[in-house]
């Protein structure tokens, strides 16, 4: 269970840029629970997936995952129950590494990396078997660079290796924004097929409104560093995307109304 | 070239051959352009030769001592980078010239000479054969021991997790991995083997000198860039060998330019051939027909 409470982050403080970007955010998402983030450009939902994965520095509040205050904690130490995958295919695996070397490192991210050789011996039938699933033949592959793979199946070779080992978290921040149509939906597919088996607790953020309304199970807003809209449930399940798309722009016109107060 | 000189030659492009696996390991797998080798090659050095020499301590204990210090510049160059934001090369040179004065310091003087001492090379001058011939051999079998040791580590769990924080280190972040402490490490690893160059290089040159530095970084870097743009380097056991064929291949490229009489050339010349010969061996690596555009470009004007 992830618990965000009353976390502001402000960068450049005390300099000109000093910018706002989370204002008193206070989010619960239950174990099990799929969320999506959606919200316009500034608005701090990657902050917020940034928050959560250590990225951003939290000025006040906390971050507490199944009962621990993780709000001071590193990166590396967080990765071990929280796995993400980033929104460029390239940050996600390690091109000058193999297939089978990028997914011995997602199994270092869950227990103790040690001096015997990484790649052990029935990890490579089982990770045959994993890849085998996505469908694109990379079982053959295993030792091929992952530089030598398309943007697509970089993706997916990220999604799975951020569900390898036992993590109760996994963040997704835009993942397949950098993708053409076709394989973003197999990867999307696939993000639910992998959320839905391993029963993990999900936040995708997503520029898509049709996505985040028929992905996952709740969805919430950003504005302005605030959380504006959050529905679940039949609410949601009645919402389309023009509703969603109407709160969009009230938002953006009352943005406007304010700049209009400050500039007049 | 006599047969002496080239087995000189050997000898030292061995020893080289440690300094190339440790630029490999920071320049390549780390991504960390370490400067600190010029101090920590004096270092491992002098270390050596004051342990033997004024505390009487058997040379193989003081070679390897040597090495520990190397280690311990590496990881303060990497600390100062990692725990104060101090630019990886900026550290780099500020260890260095500190280690000048360090130098200075253990062998309370600018040179420690190791003559009449008992070194690593006497322990094989009961076979009959003579040390010239011997210790190219020994150093061989040494950087060999040293390259096997490299390939084996960066096959480990540990050793991954230092090549991903070195490539791709949001992602390594996102994996788990320490990125600074993989920093710390590797450093250290790569500046205790530069150590270990200057701890066995100052028992055949027969002294420790403040000054044997110079040029270190150059000499490693030059060797991984020759290696790897002669010979393949896909595979890590490629890569690594191709670093020590490259530190090889370029003393005794710098061997032949000095010997060549018709270019007129003098030792003292040493450092412009290096610079001259990475300049070539940068050329040839910025595309497959670096040269031939070149000379193509230069007839079309």
């Amino acid at each position: 269970m992830i618990e965000i409470k009353d976390v502001h982050v402000t960068f450049n403080k005390g300099t000109p840029l000093e910018t706002k970007a989370l204002r008193g955010i206070n989010l619960t998402v239950p174990e099990g629970q799929f969320l999506t983030v959606i919200g316009s450009n500034g608005a701090g939902k990657s902050t917020a997936l940034n928050v959560l994965a250590g990225l951003a520095p939290v000025e006040s509040g906390s971050v507490r995952l199944d009962g621990q205050d993780i709000t001071n904690w590193p990166v590396h130490r967080r990765a071990r129950i929280i796995s993400r995958v980033f929104q460029d295919p390239k940050m996600g695996t390690c091109e000058d590494l193999t297939i089978m070397e990028n997914f011995a490192l997602a199994h270092g991210r869950t227990k103790p990396r040690g001096f015997r050789f990484a790649i052990e011996k029935d990890m490579r039938e089982k990770t045959a078997e994993r890849v085998k699933v996505l469908g694109l033949g990379l079982e053959n592959r295993l030792d091929d660079k992952v530089g030598l793979l398309s943007g697509g199946q970089r993706q997916a070779v990220s999604l799975l290796m951020a569900a390898t080992g036992p993590s109760s978290v996994l963040l997704l921040d835009e993942h397949t924004a950098a993708l053409d149509p076709k394989t973003a939906d197999f990867v999307l597919e696939t993000t639910r097929t992998i959320v839905d088996r391993l029963k993990l607790t999900a936040v995708m953020v997503t520029h898509s409104m049709a996505q985040a309304l028929s992905t996952g199970e709740r969805t919430v807003m950003f504005h302005r560093g605030k959380i504006i809209f959050d529905a679940s449930g039949e609410e949601r399940a009645g919402m389309a995307v023009e509703d969603l798309l109407h709160l969009f722009k009230k938002t953006q016109g009352e943005e406007l109304s304010d700049d209009s107060l400050l500039l007049g | 070239m006599s047969l002496y000189e080239i087995l000189g030659t050997l000898e030292t492009g061995f020893v080289f051959g440690l300094v190339a696996l440790g630029a490999y390991l920071t320049f390549r797998i780390l991504d960390f352009p370490d400067l600190t080798v010029e101090g920590s090659f004096p270092l491992g050095a002098a270390v050596c030769a004051a342990l033997i020499v004024t505390l009487g301590w058997n040379p193989w204990l003081a070679t390897a001592a040597g090495g520990v210090a190397g280690f311990a510049a590496g990881w303060a160059t990497a600390y100062l980078n990692v725990r104060f934001r101090i630019l990886h090369i900026l550290a780099g040179i500020l260890l260095a010239i500190s280690l000048y004065s360090i130098n200075l310091r253990i062998m309370s003087g600018p040179n420690k000479p190791l003559l009449g001492v008992e070194t690593v090379f006497d322990a094989f001058g009961g076979f009959g054969v003579p040390t010239y011939i011997v210790s190219p051999i020994f150093l061989g079998a040494v950087t060999l021991v040293v390259l096997a040791l490299v390939n084996l580590f960066l096959h480990t769990g540990w050793g991954m997790a230092m090549r991903a924080a070195g490539a791709n280190p949001a992602m390594a972040e996102a994996n788990g991995i320490n990125v600074g402490r993989m920093k710390l490490y590797g450093v250290g690893l790569a500046n205790a083997m530069t150590a270990l160059a200057g701890a066995l290089f100052a028992q055949i040159f027969g002294a420790a000198d403040a000054y044997m530095g110079i040029g270190v970084i150059i000499v490693g870097l030059a060797s991984v860039i020759v290696g790897t743009s002669l010979l393949s380097s896909r595979t890590i056991l490629q890569a690594t060998l191709a670093c020590i064929v490259g530190a090889v291949l370029y003393r005794f490229a710098v061997a032949l330019a000095l010997n060549a009489d018709f270019l007129g050339l003098r030792a003292s010349d040493v450092q412009l051939v290096t610079a001259v010969l990475v300049a070539l061996a940068l050329i040839a690596q910025y595309s497959g027909s670096g040269f031939k555009r070149f000379f193509k470009g230069a007839d079309k004007k």
